[in-house]
């Protein structure tokens, strides 16, 4: 329906129009019927009065059989403008005398007059005819019928409907103005609602609001409680705001402290790694000297003994400097640059291949392999990540290497794999934790803090590291850099 | 309703689509297009009662149409009246010979048999409330109240309306509408 979609200011006024037309048209219908058979009645009261009155004029003529002198008397009717014409009959039914106004009558129809009733009044569509039977001296003498035109009835008909339609067009234009005038009362502030809803959900601005009604209706309260809910919005908006804003305050401070915390956690691990070095080196020292000056007199007993004493001391150095290491890179700011891992990677692999010339091992590293990032930390990644691949293949021969990319999501993922003892995939996410070791130290020596010094590099690149394996499956370790400037393939 | 005849009148064709009218037996019978002449006349007696009115007299049951001389109704007028009323009278007819047995009449039909005394029948009857009628030539000139005349073979009759007024009867006008002539001078003779 058009109307649907039209505003409500425009839907009001066609009510009202509407509500009026309706209205004048149900009553104007009520009272045209009622006048139009008012008027009806009031002709069949004049036929019959006009019928009784030529009747009783026209009874000596019916008597004495003179159709000249009731020729006459019909006649008389020309007086009325509404007779059309009029007849006597004899009892029998036959024309005794007759008038028309006009000579272009050719058919007369007659009612039936029931033989109980003394006279009759039919409407035709054209005219209306009233016979009348005529007494006299207790006889019955003849009967007279008359015949109106309805012009005037419809004259009178057309006169209302005329009038109708003047009234009409000024009762709506009567409506026209009230609505607008009541426009202003109901329509208006409505679409200023809908104005101010449509505008607070389209800039999300809660701290508009709709003009208050200064009315007491329905539409005052609507527009006072969607004015009162947006203030709660806005309320609530701002504790939302505040909140937030505390708890970034709250983030921050925490931020801070943990960093504090970190920052003395770190001094201290490394001042320990540090200090511990000293009195490592004495120990060290001693043992050094113990065994090249007494050596050949101890007991194997003893120097079986000394012989620990100096693995445990090199452990703990190696561990002394692997902390350092982590610390370090915890520590060390990037500086971006162009890396060739592939090289890179290459280096390390012939550096191992130099220290364990024993070793029967097979690598493949992907060439050009250039990506943006630290020389010096992404040298320490892969430093570990190729030695853990060497160590942990170590069981197996022969052994394989490889390095490689592939793309996941459009971002090159960088991958280091061996084909040696691997690890159970439900720790995988331990082996990144400093001191967490999958593999006893008599199988394959190490801190435990290799893999966190590599998490932490990779994720000082803005990158992520995480490893696949199965166990005596060998084992994948996979890595990404920051997007997308850095990764060149 | 039924189509009861087509008929020309005037010159134009006028269909009449006629009513079935209640119709009294009496009546029917004594429409003029079937009644001669002398049932007319009878009939036309009897109804003058209806448009005159005669002075009070002494109360009497009856209305009495008299026929003076050679009777040329016979039983004509005392069929055609059988069972009328005027005013709530019964109507009688009656014979008789003398004017001055008319004192018992309201309406006098005079025979043309009386013609040669008529002067002295209308001297007798002219001061008694008595209508008098007759097919006499000349009667309503001649001081009679209503004298009946043939016009095309139509029963119609004169008035001398100062002879009904000497006789102290009031004729109504619708009477002396359909009258063919109405004299309102004193006989000549």
């Amino acid at each position: 329906m058009m109307l649907a979609s039209r505003s409500i200011s425009t839907k009001l006024t066609w009510m009202n129009i509407s509500v009026t037309a309706v209205a004048l048209i149900v009553a104007s219908i009520a009272f045209l019927a009622y006048d139009q058979s008012t008027a009806r009645s009031e002709l069949a009261l004049s036929l019959s009065t006009q019928a009784q009155i030529v009747a009783s004029n026209s009874v000596s003529a019916l008597e004495f059989n003179d159709p000249q002198s009731a020729r006459l008397t019909l006649a008389a009717l020309a007086a009325s403008p509404n007779i059309e014409g009029a007849g006597l009959l004899t009892p029998d039914g036959q024309l005794f005398a007759e008038y028309w106004r006009s000579p272009n009558v050719r058919v007369n129809v007659l009612p039936v007059l029931q033989p109980n009733r003394i006279e009759t009044v039919v409407f035709f569509p054209q005219h209306a005819t009233v016979i009348r039977n005529i007494d006299f001296g207790g006889r019955r003498i003849g009967a007279i019928y008359i015949r109106s035109s309805l012009v005037t009835i419809d004259q009178r008909r057309n006169r209302f409907l005329q009038i109708l339609a003047i009234v009409l067009l000024a009762c709506l234009g009567a409506a026209l103005l009230v609505s607008m005038a009541f426009r202003h009362s109901v329509a208006d502030p409505i679409t200023e609602l809908a104005d101010t809803a449509r505008t607070v959900s389209r800039e999300r601005n809660y701290s508009i609001r709709a003009k208050p009604s200064r009315a007491h209706d329905e539409l005052a309260t609507l527009i006072a409680a969607f004015n009162e809910m947006l203030g709660q919005i806005q309320l609530r908006d701002a504790a939302l705001l505040s909140a937030r804003n505390e708890l970034e305050v709250r983030v921050q401070e925490r931020t801070k402290q943990l960093v504090a915390a970190n920052r003395d956690l770190e001094a201290f691990s490394y001042s320990v790694s540090h200090d511990l070095r000293g009195p490592l080196e004495i120990v060290n020292g001693m043992n050094f000297i113990i065994t090249q000056q007494y050596g050949r007199e101890l007991p194997a007993g003893l120097r079986d003994c000394l012989d620990r004493i100096e693995d445990a001391a090199k452990r703990m150095e190696q561990l002394i400097d692997d902390m350092l290491n982590l610390a370090r890179v915890t520590k060390s700011e990037i500086h971006r640059e162009r890396v060739d891992l592939s090289g890179m990677v290459r280096q390390i692999l012939s550096e191992f291949r130099q220290r364990y010339p024993e070793r029967v091992i097979e690598t493949t590293v992907a060439p050009d392999v250039i990506v943006e990032g630290d020389a010096h930390l992404l040298r320490v990644a892969m430093d570990n990540l190729v030695g853990n691949a060497w160590k942990y293949s170590s069981n197996v021969s022969p052994s394989r290497i490889e390095f490689g990319v592939r793309q996941s999501e459009g971002a090159p993922v960088f991958f280091v794999r061996d084909n040696g003892a691997g690890f159970d995939p439900r720790s995988a996410q331990r082996l990144f934790q400093p001191f967490q070791r999958l593999h006893p130290i008599s199988e394959f020596p190490g801190t435990g803090v290799g893999l966190a010094t590599v998490q932490r590099i990779i994720q000082k690149h803005g990158g992520r590291i995480w490893a696949e394996g199965q166990v005596n499956k060998g084992a994948t370790f996979s890595f990404t850099l920051a997007e997308p400037e850095s990764a060149v393939a | 309703m039924r189509y009861a005849r087509v008929r020309w009148w005037g010159g134009r064709c006028s269909v009449l689509l006629c009513c079935v009218l209640a119709i009294t037996p009496a009546v029917f019978a004594q429409a003029p297009a079937s009644a001669t002449e002398l049932q007319v006349k009878a009939a036309y007696l009897f109804k003058f009662g209806a448009f005159v009115e005669w002075p009070p007299t002494a109360p009497s049951d009856s209305f009495a149409i008299c026929v003076m001389g050679r009777d040329p109704f016979g039983h004509t007028l005392d069929d055609t009246i059988r069972g009328e009323q005027i005013n709530g009278k019964k109507l009688v007819a009656k014979r008789i010979v003398l004017p001055e047995q008319a004192a018992q009449c309201q309406i006098l039909y005079i025979s043309d048999s009386e013609e040669a005394r008529l002067r002295p029948i209308l001297s007798a009857v002219g001061k008694m409330p008595v209508l008098t009628v007759s097919d006499i030539t000349n009667f309503a000139e001649r001081g009679g109240a209503i004298q009946f005349v043939l016009e095309n073979g139509r029963v119609r009759f004169n008035v001398n309306l100062a002879s009904a007024e000497k006789a102290g009867l009031t004729l109504s006008s619708q009477l002396l509408k359909v009258a063919s002539s109405v004299q309102r001078s004193e006989g000549r003779d």
